[in-house]
This record gives C-alpha cells, structure tokens and sequence, in this order.
C-alpha cells in the first residue's frame, strides 16, 4: 500500500503544469491553437488533413458544450495542452478539448456586451470586458489575478478584443467611438498588468502625421483609431502588425481635413517600444466608419518570381491590399467588389475618396465592397486569400455639419448588402472565384482553410459548410440551429482531429466518426 | 451651419427623451415618469438656456467655457453629486460664477445636459426613433417636377407603382429615412419561386429557403414545403425587387433626392 502511494506520488509528482510553453506561441503544432488566429501569422490555416476532401462528408458532431447563457460566442476558443478556453462577454469557460465538458467558469458581472476571446501567458489568461477592463486569471482554476481599467466607460469607452502576447508584453486595446477618444494600444506586464508602453493611434502636435490633421483645433487630441481586432507577429522582423478604426468625430469631413493619420491604417510597431516603423493607410480621411481593422495577415511567398515577406488585408472600405511586410509598400491595390466611394490610386497605393461620396445632409448613396472583423483566411497550398465580402448600397446621412461635430455625427442606412465568398489570387488581386450567398441577411463568419484541402465557414442561409478551396464547391453542410458569428478552428489530440465551430451559445466540435 | 446644427440637435434631443425610456416597463406608472423625465429636460434646457448657454452654448459642446458633453464631472455625475457644487458654489479659479438654483432647479439643469450627452453618445446603428428623425424637408433637397419625369420616364417606376393606386398616401406612412431607403429599395419582398419535381408536379409560391441543399417555399394558401435539391428538377426564381436593384447601379444622388422630394409630395 505505502509503495503504491509512492508510486503514484511520483506519477502525480511527475504530471506536467497545463501551462502555456512560450515556444508553443512560435511553433503551435496541431495539439493546439493558443492564440486568437491559432498562430502569430493570422493565416488562419492548419497543416491537419486527417479530415479531407475524401472523408468530409462523414463528418459528425464529437460533442456539444452548451454555456447555458443569453450570450452568444464571437469569440475564438483557445486549445493548450487539451483545455479549451472560450469566452462570453465578462464569462470564461474552461472545457476539456476532449469531451466538451467544462472544467470551471469564471464569471464577473459588468454591462456591455462583445468578446472575442483570451489570451494565454504561461499559466494565466488575460481577457478585455465590456466595462473596458483588462483581467488576469489563473488557467488552472479561473481564480483572478490582476484587473486594470484601460478606458473610461462613462465615455462609452469598452474593449472586447483577445490581447495579443509576445513575449512577455501583453498587447491590448479598448475601444468606443461614441464620444471621440483617442485610440491606443497598450503594452502590459502578464505579471503585474502594470503599462510597458503605449503607443497612440494619433500623432502629437508637431510629430509626423500631426499635419494630417487641422491646425486650428484639438481634434487630433481625440481622433480615435481604436484598435479593436488582435493583430498578427512576425518573429524575424520583430515587427507586429496591428489595423487601426475609423476616426472621430465619425462621418463628418469637415471637422477634420487631412488625411486624419493613423485612423483606418495598418501599422507595424516594435512590440518591445510600442514605436511605429511603416504604415500604410487604407481608407484616407474616412467618413464613412471603415475601419481597418481587420487581420493583416503575413505570409511569405514568390511574389512575381521574388521570394517577398508579404502582408495581406481586406478591409471595411472593400479593399484588398498586399503589401511588403518589412517596409509598407503596396505591392497589390485592388478592389473586393462592387465600390464607387473612390476615384484611384495614389502613388503610395492607397485610394483616392471622392468628395461626393462623402454623407450628406440629404444623404448620399454609396456602393461598397465591404468586409466586417470575421476571419479572411490564407491557403498556402491553393495561394488564394479567402474573405467574406458584402456589395453594400449604403445610404450616408451628415446629421452633425460643422467644425464643432462630436461623436457620431452621421449615419448609416443599408439599403442593401449582397453577400459573397471571394477567393483572392495573392499576386494579382483578381478574383479566382466567388460564390454568392444563398441568404440576403445573416451574419458574417469567419473563414479556416486545412491542409486537408479543405475551407470551413458559414454561409449566409447559416449552414456550417466545407468546401474545395480551389473551386469553392460545397463538399459538407449542416444547418446548426443559429449563424456562427466567430469562427472555425482545428486541433488534434489522441490522433483525432477535431473542427470548433462555436455558434451563439453553444460550441460544435466536428470529427471523423471514432473508431 | 451652427444654426442648422442646433436645429437638429433639438429635433433629435427631443427624440432621444422618448427614446431613452423605451426600455422602461409599460404601464401608468412608467409613462408618467417618462412625462416627468421629458419635462425636467425641458425645463433644464430653458434654465440651460438662460443661465448656462452664454459660456458653454446652447447645446451644452462649449465655448467661451468647457464643452460639457466631454467633461468628466459631467460624464460621472449620479443625480447631481458632482455637477450640483459646480453648479451652487461656482468655480472661481476658472471664472465661473455661482448660480443660487435650488436643488430642483439642479436637477433639471443635470437632467437636461445628461440628456445631452446621450444625444452625443447614440450610435448611428442604435435602435430606436431617433436617426430616423431626419425631417423630410432636410431630405427633400430635389425638385418634384424632375423627381416626377424619374418616375414617369427613366426610372420606369410608374411601370409598377402609381400616385394614386399603391403610393397613395406614401409619405404618411413611413419616416422620411425609411421612405428614402424604401424607395431605393423595399427590403422584405421575398422571390417568387416555381419548383418542378422530378415527380413531375409543379409549384409556385414564395421562396423560403434556397440554399444549395434544400429548396422550400410558401404556398398561396401559407402551407410551408421543402425538399432536397435532388428532388428539384428546375427552380425558377423571379425576384419582385429585380428593377429596384436595377436602378441601383443607375441613380445618381440628383435622382435620388428628386425622386424622394417628389414622393414626400404624396401625402
């Protein structure tokens, strides 16, 4: 009896900690996904193929996790060392990636709603809230560690976005556009939740950029350029790559001439100074709230015959850009669909607005390509860039004329939003193919490409759907009773491949039929 | 312009009252309070008005003093606990004098410049009455004659619709933002469909669900059906909206600010 107490001391002894191993952030492999795009390039794709184009169609459900809660998942679980961890608005779930059965919940009131997920450090996760807080709790019991506010909620400030660690930096932002804050992203000690750096969406007066924005006033001061969407890492650069909203007040030009730097940018900074190296500015001067926030991601390829590290994103305003990730430079501008809000090309790539698409106080009508914050995905073996798009006929209303405009000073009707699947030639721009969705209304989902040769999202009728990437061909579907707002990821433990796709309150795990 | 802007700011003001207690619980009881609420604002703007509006405007963004709309006592004031000292006891170090209001006369100034900053801080995609307040005349920019040949002659309206049949009373029946967006394009319509089955049968009515799958319907008499795509031989889908999104990609906003002027004329 003593010896086998023993025995199993040392076995207990000997159970590793379900901690995060900070290699794991660089190499994920196919046991996990441990950040909110699965791994730092935000391409959104895994080298798994044990589901694929020739086994897809017996693709049955492994299990269910029902949170049992009026919230709905627009989150992206996370899966380290066989533990997911999900999220709703002020919720954490822990749940075994096995069995779909929870391990312990943390919950923590406040108002507000909107979370897209936590992000792990070691043995901690670090999440955002709706009342603009940043919270550490412990991944082992979901018991808090730190919490720090990051905006003022009595100025609509919020923040809902998974933070992004490199290193030993937690990377976090807050958000809100109704009462013209300035944007910003934070660098935070995992330990302590103490500042590292943080660098501003809106230069200085007298700093480059500040000449993109009037003299005469303090606009600038609170310019917004809230960046609310994880960004993306590239190790060799050292470079992190963030996309920046829309600026403030929102939908009214003439309270701030100038091209309004760096709102409805893509920025690159050093995630140890917060200090910006390139941007590249997809929606000039915006007033029609696009921001451009959406995943830039990275990935390296021949690029006309030349090996180039590149940057792709489509963005609010409809645009597909490929840029070189060292420097900023359009290597590719083109369009998504349908858009007559621009005039051109500048010489830095960037589109040239048209003044008449600008909201006016009788309304203008404007046709726009437009894509929302649901992941785009990149296949390396198909070289194709996936995105959910919609051609939106919008009509823009200047509600607040004038220099003095605060806040949200326009507005917006969708008259209405015809919903695609693109898929985008990287080197070109143009479209390979595009699938029309079956449904008019519906949410946007986000997008997974497999090595199985295989895309996964939700079209706009709310099926669940597998497709050929390399024809958009539908291979497997089922309806799962809500649209998914977040989007599908992949793991494998035990040699079982397993597809999440969580939909409004419950999480699908999809998988071969056990043997 | 400042003067267009103010307009509009008691135009939307006055809406936001409303609209601000739409979450509140029906009955006797909330729509006295809601009166009472709408009337300590309105107070609160006279006082506002009278006192206030020389140093910080008369919509509460400021000017020869701070713009209240993005102070912070303003923002983290409960029921007058900040603002009522600033409001009695002045802030002499800044330049302004005190104002002897007693505490009702307080609560209405606090009621009215929190009435304010909820009229700042609406989203343009919150729900509710207020951005579909733009009034007609804003949105009437055009001219009803031109809006009128549109209709009888490039747009093809009258091909479907006439003044005196279906739009008959048009402009009483939808704000003017729902009109605008309407007559662009009247969401809701959904396709006609005529389903042939390999069985041989046909069908017809309102196109359900079409989703690569399944093809479902509503009969004429409401019944609901639905079937594989297998089963399906030939779909025929006729989109009622067809020449509403063909006109789409053709108006200019002349036609479209000529056509609603000329159909805010059909009252």
């Amino acid at each position: 009896m003593k010896k086998l107490a023993l025995i199993l001391l040392a076995f207990a002894a000997s159970l590793p900690a379900q901690e995060l191993d900070s290699h794991k952030l660089l190499n994920p492999g196919t046991d996990s996904w441990p950040t909110f795009n699965g791994d730092y390039s935000g391409r959104r794709y895994s080298t798994l193929a044990q589901i694929n184009q020739t086994n897809v169609g017996s693709l049955t459900l492994a299990w269910a996790f029902q949170s049992r809660s009026q919230g709905s998942f627009t989150s992206m679980p996370l899966v380290v060392n066989g533990i997911m961890y999900a999220t709703l608005p002020d919720q954490v779930f822990a749940i075994d990636a096995r069995t779909g059965r929870q391990i312990w919940h943390f919950q923590r009131p406040s108002q507000g709603g909107g979370n897209r997920g936590v992000a792990m450090y070691k043995d901690r996760l670090i999440f955002t809230t709706p009342d603009a807080h940043v919270i550490c709790i412990s991944a082992r019991d979901g018991k808090q560690i730190w919490q720090i506010q990051i905006a003022d909620p009595a100025f609509k400030g919020f923040a809902s976005m998974a933070p992004l660690v490199i290193r030993d930096h937690v990377l976090v932002a807050g958000s809100g556009d109704a009462a013209d804050l300035p944007g910003f992203l934070l660098s935070l000690d995992p330990m302590t939740g103490q500042t590292q750096w943080r660098w501003d969406s809106e230069p200085k007066p007298g700093e480059p950029g500040s000449e993109t924005w009037p003299q005469d006033s303090d606009v600038m001061s609170r310019g917004g350029g809230m960046l609310w969407l994880t960004g993306t890492y590239d190790p060799e650069l050292n470079l992190t790559y963030w996309g920046t909203g829309n600026p403030h007040p929102v939908e009214n030009s003439e309270a701030r001439p100038g091209a309004n730097l760096y709102t409805c940018s893509i920025v690159a900074l050093n995630p140890d100074t917060g200090k910006l190296v390139w941007y590249f500015q997809p929606s000039p001067h915006d007033t029609h709230d696009w921001d451009t926030n959406m995943t830039p991601v990275l990935f390296d390829a021949n690029f006309k015959g030349k090996p180039r590290k590149l940057l792709a994103q489509a963005g609010k305003e409809g645009l597909f850009f490929v840029l070189d990730r060292t420097n900023g430079k359009a290597l590719v501008s083109a369009p998504l669909g349908d858009s007559d809000w621009y005039s051109g090309w500048d010489e830095r790539g960037q589109p040239i607005p048209r003044k008449e698409a600008e909201p006016q106080p009788d309304g203008a009508l404007v046709h726009s390509a437009i894509t929302l914050w649901n992941a785009p995905s990149f296949d390396p073996q198909t070289g194709l860039f996936y995105v959910n798009e919609r051609d939106w006929i919008n009509v823009y209303y200047l509600t607040i004329p004038g220099k003095k405009a605060q806040g949200w000073a326009g507005r917006d009707f969708t008259v209405v939003g015809k919903p695609f699947l693109k898929a985008l030639d990287y080197q070109t721009g143009k479209i390979k193919w595009s699938k029309e969705g079956t449904g008019r209304g519906g949410g946007s989902s986000g997008i997974l490409t497999t090595a199985g040769h295989l895309l996964f999202t939700a079209d706009t009728s709310g099926n669940l759907v597998a497709l050929d990437p390399a024809t958009g061909k539908t291979l497997w579907h089922t309806y799962p009773g809500a649209a998914m707002g977040s989007a599908p990821m992949t793991y494998e433990l035990d040699g079982r491949q397993y597809v999440v796709t969580p939909v409004e309150g419950v999480i699908y795990a999809w998988a071969l039929p056990a043997r | 312009m400042k003067k267009l802007s103010l307009m509009l700011l008691v135009i939307f003001a006055a809406a936001l009252v409303v609209r601000a207690q739409d979450d509140a619980p029906q009955g006797a009881a909330a729509a006295s309070q809601k009166q009472a609420q709408a009337e300590a604002v309105e107070r609160g703007r006279k006082q506002f008005v009278g006192t206030c509006a020389a140093c910080h405007g008369e919509d509460a963004t400021g000017g020869r003093g701070p713009d209240l709309i993005r102070s912070s006592i303003a923002r983290h004031d409960k029921g007058g606990d900040l603002l009522g000292p600033v409001i009695t006891g002045g802030r002499p170090d800044r330049g302004m004098p005190n104002f002897p209001f007693n505490d009702s006369q307080v609560g209405d100034l606090v009621a009215f410049i929190k009435a304010q900053i909820a009229l700042f801080d609406l989203h343009t995609r919150t729900p509710g009455a207020y951005p579909n307040d733009i009034p007609a005349e804003r949105l009437a920019s055009g001219s009803v004659e031109a809006g009128k040949a549109y209709f009888y002659g490039a747009g093809g309206c009258a091909k479907c619709h006439s003044p005196t049949g279906d739009l008959a009373g048009v402009a009483g029946k939808y704000t003017p933002v729902d009109l605008q967006t309407r007559l662009l394009y009247p969401a809701g319509k959904l396709p006609n469909a005529t389903v042939k089955l390999t069985s041989g049968e046909t069908l017809t009515g309102v196109l359900q669900l079409n989703d690569g799958s399944y093809v479902a319907i509503k009969d004429k008499d409401g019944w609901y059906h639905s079937w594989p795509r297998g089963a399906v031989k030939d779909l025929k889908v006729e989109d009622p909206l067809a020449a509403h999104v063909e006109l789409l990609h053709k108006y200019t906003n002349a036609d479209m600010h000529n056509l609603f002027t000329y159909l805010v004329t059909l009252k």
